[in-house]
């Protein structure tokens, strides 16, 4: 299991997958909002 | 001290009782610290969904004042880069590519450097000051402590900066590279955290 304190690595690991999980639910909102 | 060097070399069996045998005392402190900001993050975070959320007060723009989202995203692209430059530095100490190592760390060291001198000028030129409304107290303590974060940062990769043009750390040892790049990646987390929900949300 991904473990962002353990290491360097998988803290940049942890970054790449939230830079795209939180970029993803922000263009979601977005593009929500846009259309209502 | 060379005694107790040697006898914890030659020491087999248990660790001492004040010592865990599974997470090293470096990366447990730094375990710790981060769980701790989170959860100073979190109090900040508390603050602002309750403005938007439980209150459904205006978030910004309000009036004339508005955020400057280009600026800051064009600040968010420097910090995520370096994130990896910090990377790369730390890749270089794994493979003894020493020069990596070196200008990884610097162009990280001057990234972050960029990242809160755009922030300051950022402040400057906003139109409104902590106590015009909630939002901009909201605004800036959110900001505000993030910034100091990444200035706490920079001290961090000063050091290993300075000891990586000194020759220290080796394909085995670089705790003191790999401990701050936990924190460095900890700090850009949560700007994009908070870049997104303050900034674009």
């Amino acid at each position: 299991m991904l473990n962002p304190l353990r290491s360097e690595q998988e803290a940049f690991r942890f970054l790449l997958y939230v830079a795209v999980v939180v970029g993803v639910l922000t263009a979601i909102v977005l593009l929500v909002r846009a259309i209502s | 001290m060379e005694a107790a060097t040697a006898h914890a070399e030659h020491h087999h069996g248990p660790p001492a009782a004040n010592v865990s045998s599974r997470v090293e005392a470096q990366f447990l402190g730094m375990l710790l610290f981060i769980i701790s900001e989170v959860m100073l993050f979190g109090a900040f975070f508390t603050a602002y969904f309750f403005i938007r959320v439980v209150s459904g007060d205006e978030w910004f723009p309000i009036g004339q004042d508005e955020l400057p989202k280009l600026i800051a995203g064009f600040n968010t692209a420097i910090l995520i880069s370096s994130s990896f430059t910090m990377h790369w530095a730390l890749e270089g100490a794994r493979n003894e590519n020493r020069n990596a190592l070196r200008v990884g760390l610097l162009t990280t060291f001057l990234l972050g450097l960029t990242f809160l001198t755009i922030q300051v000028n950022e402040y400057v030129h906003l139109g409104f000051a902590p106590h015009d409304h909630a939002q901009g107290t909201i605004f800036y303590g959110l900001t505000g402590l993030h910034g100091a974060h990444v200035f706490v940062g920079l001290t961090l990769l000063s050091f290993a900066t300075i000891r990586a043009f000194r020759g220290h750390f080796t394909t085995k040892e670089h705790r003191g590279v790999e401990v701050p790049g936990i924190y460095w990646h900890f700090v850009d987390v949560m700007w994009i955290v908070v870049y997104s929900t303050v900034y674009l949300l």
